[in-house]
């Protein structure tokens, strides 16, 4: 039996585009481009990964708005078998908690499921709760900050990266993975692919399609609310100047202020 | 698991009490990070007037207890068992959960390391619960005993406030490095809790099969960082920013061109992509300044950029700056300092 794949990727506002409003100090992300979340890039590549070694039929799957579209369409066309939208007015405003259960509800949908690849978080919000919620929801094991995984013989293996050491982990399927970012070189799509991918095109689920009442999504559903949002007091810098023969006054003034002591 | 179900909140609030903190081992010792916890912890409880329990998950789990009474926990709450001595998610989820439902806490403070955000919001799918992750200030209003939770979002460039109001137990995850170890206080009375637990096999999901320790550098625990950029214009740069790390007492950091090329291993990389630090004094040498570099140092409490263009973005974030070529200016500063030593002796 084939083996089955889902890909979880969120679309973000691409930071390289991110401004800085020098006012408020805040991201004017209006102004930003939205692109694959980075990590959600290196989960795509382990996936294929797997699939060129042994073979397997990969779902990638997004909860978005309806233009996360050409997202999925990217990931088709480096080697992605199928794509789904799972987009709803109501799925507006979640915490994790409803964006695991929304996720989940429709990987259960899809029907069997040997890995789950997500991204070990996104870059706008960062919670990097979405993929063990996932894994819950299922009752899946879970390996977390991989940059490596393979499978051999009916078992999943992955490589951790803890803050102190790699770990090597053996499971048995269906189980979840979260990919660190940079952890491979993703491949590009190409044009014969893209155009393939284009006529193929995505499926779409709503709320209907997961038959879960609305209230247990989108904001509803979500125990935590974004009470205020303000711009970090950054610390105003002096930028005060020396010249190179005024560095003992420098190391006067760090010493002075405890900066550093000889 | 819980299948797929909403997130329901209790019907009574006043149920749920305390203060509970995860104090995450390794190595088999109480971890930096978890004593945090106790640190974060505590200030709540005692605002609160509530008790805060420590829960700690793993082997031969006396002396640790004792230890993590000594700093401050009220009640020390342990799973022992042989099968527990490494973190795996399964069984640690399972165990919190049900120390949940059994002792209903109103707050679990989990650190935000790797392993402790593997488990967070698993426990909070468990509980039906909201988790805030990567909180830097938290506090607690005692007008319905909520949690204040604030985290830096987008880049650290915004801080956001994040209650979960009707959900209990309110769960964070926090920021290592942030909240500070209590003092130890020996002979303090606490109450120990530990149960011997016997995991059954297909509860215990993964297998590790190996675990390769490294070496690595910890920058964030650094008080002084010495970082090196594109200038520098060649991989033996890193030697003369070696030089006044040693004389000035600090590490070696870079931005990322830098480690990209191969001039420097990556465990030194400063930046969205790479460690965030927050030291004493973070000078930035040859370095212009790009945001994603930024992101990682601007917490710095003080910062110097050597620079030999006076309009550097970096000199925006600099409380010192000095506009010339780093080959001079780095030497001059290593030499000043060393002079200073001598002159000590
Ligand atoms: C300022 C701010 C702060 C927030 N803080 C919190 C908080 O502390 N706690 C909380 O519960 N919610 C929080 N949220 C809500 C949170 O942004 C949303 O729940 C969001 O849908 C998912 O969180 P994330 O971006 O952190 O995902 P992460 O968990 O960081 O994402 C990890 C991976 O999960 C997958 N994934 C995530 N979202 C999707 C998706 N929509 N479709 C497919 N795959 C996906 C991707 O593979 C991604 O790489 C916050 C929102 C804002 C605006
Ligand atoms: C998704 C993403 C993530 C990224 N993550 C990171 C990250 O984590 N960390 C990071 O650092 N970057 C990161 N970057 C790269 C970042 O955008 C910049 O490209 C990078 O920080 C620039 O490095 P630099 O300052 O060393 O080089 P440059 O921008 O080339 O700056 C070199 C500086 O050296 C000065 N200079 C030249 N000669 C001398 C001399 N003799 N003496 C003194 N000064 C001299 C120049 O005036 C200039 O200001 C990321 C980029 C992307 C897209």
């Amino acid at each position: 039996m084939v083996l089955e794949i889902v890909v979880m990727i969120k679309q973000v506002p691409d930071s390289q585009e991110v401004v800085i409003d020098p006012v408020t100090f805040t991201l004017n992300r209006s102004a930003a481009r939205n692109v694959i979340n980075p990590a959600d890039e290196n989960a795509i590549e382990a996936a294929l990964r797997i699939k060129d070694k042994v073979g397997a039929h990969i779902t990638v799957i997004t909860m978005g708005p309806p233009f996360a579209e050409s997202a999925l369409i990217d990931c088709m066309s480096r080697g992605v078998d199928d794509a789904v939208l799972v987009s709803d007015r109501a799925f507006a405003g979640a915490d994790t908690y409803p964006t695991g259960l929304t996720l989940a509800a429709c990987i259960k949908k899809l029907g069997k499921y040997d890995i789950i690849f997500a991204g070990e978080e996104s870059t706008d919000s960062s919670t990097g709760h979405v993929g063990p919620g996932v894994a819950e929801f299922l009752g899946t094991d879970q390996a977390s900050y991989t940059s490596e995984s393979w499978y051999d013989n009916g078992f999943v293996y992955a490589k951790r990266e803890l803050e102190d050491g790699t770990e090597v982990v053996k499971m048995k399927p269906p189980t979840l993975i979260t990919v660190l970012t940079n952890a491979n070189d993703p491949r590009r799509a190409t044009l014969r692919m893209k155009i393939d991918a284009t006529k193929k095109g995505i499926k779409t689920m709503t709320l209907a399609d997961l038959g879960m009442p609305p209230e247990w999504v989108g904001l509803k559903g979500s125990p935590t609310v974004v009470k205020s949002m303000k711009a970090i007091d950054e610390k105003k810098r002096e930028g005060k100047k020396f010249k190179l023969e005024e560095i003992p006054k420098l190391v006067d003034e760090l010493i002075e202020k405890k900066i550093i002591s000889i | 698991m819980v299948g797929l179900i909403n997130a329901v909140p209790p019907e009574n609030l006043e149920d749920f009490k305390n203060v509970f903190v995860f104090i995450e081992l390794r190595n088999g010792e109480l971890s930096r990070p978890g004593l945090e916890m106790i640190g974060a912890g505590l200030n709540i409880a005692r605002k609160a007037n509530e008790k805060l329990v420590g829960i700690i998950i793993g082997d031969n789990l006396e002396k640790l207890a004792d230890e993590a009474g000594s700093y401050g926990c009220d009640i020390v709450l342990g799973a022992e068992g042989k099968d527990l001595k490494e973190f795996r998610t399964m069984p640690y989820s399972h165990i919190i959960g049900e120390f949940i439902n059994e002792f209903k806490p109103n707050i679990l403070l989990i650190p935000a390391t790797r392993n402790g955000r593997d488990l967070a919001s698993r426990v909070a799918v468990k509980s039906k619960a909201g988790v805030t992750a990567d909180c830097t200030e938290l506090d607690i209003d005692l007008n319905g005993r909520i949690l204040l939770a604030k985290r830096p979002t987008y880049g650290e460039s915004t801080l956001a406030e994040i209650l979960c109001r009707r959900h209990r137990p309110q769960m964070a995850t926090a920021r290592p490095g942030i909240f500070k170890i209590p003092e130890k206080e020996e002979g303090r009375t606490f109450q120990k809790d530990i149960r011997k637990m016997q995991i059954p096999e297909e509860m215990m999901g993964k297998e590790i099969i190996e675990f390769i320790p490294k070496k690595s550098l910890d920058l964030t625990a650094a008080k002084i960082v010495v970082s090196g950029g594109l200038g520098l214009s060649k991989p033996q740069g890193f030697a003369v920013l070696e030089s006044l790390a040693n004389e000035i007492g600090g590490v070696v950091g870079a931005s990322r061109p830098t480690v990209d090329l191969g001039w420097i291993e990556r465990d030194h990389q400063v930046g969205q992509t790479g460690q965030s630090v927050r030291p004493d004094l973070y000078i930035a040498a040859g370095i212009s300044g790009k945001i994603q570099h930024i992101m990682g140092m601007k917490l710095s409490k003080n910062i110097i950029s050597i620079n030999t263009d006076p309009n550097a973005e970096i000199n925006q974030y600099s409380d010192y700056i000095i506009n010339d070529d780093l080959y001079k200016a780095v030497p001059a500063l290593t030499e000043e300092i060393r002079r200073r030593k001598e002159a000590k002796k």
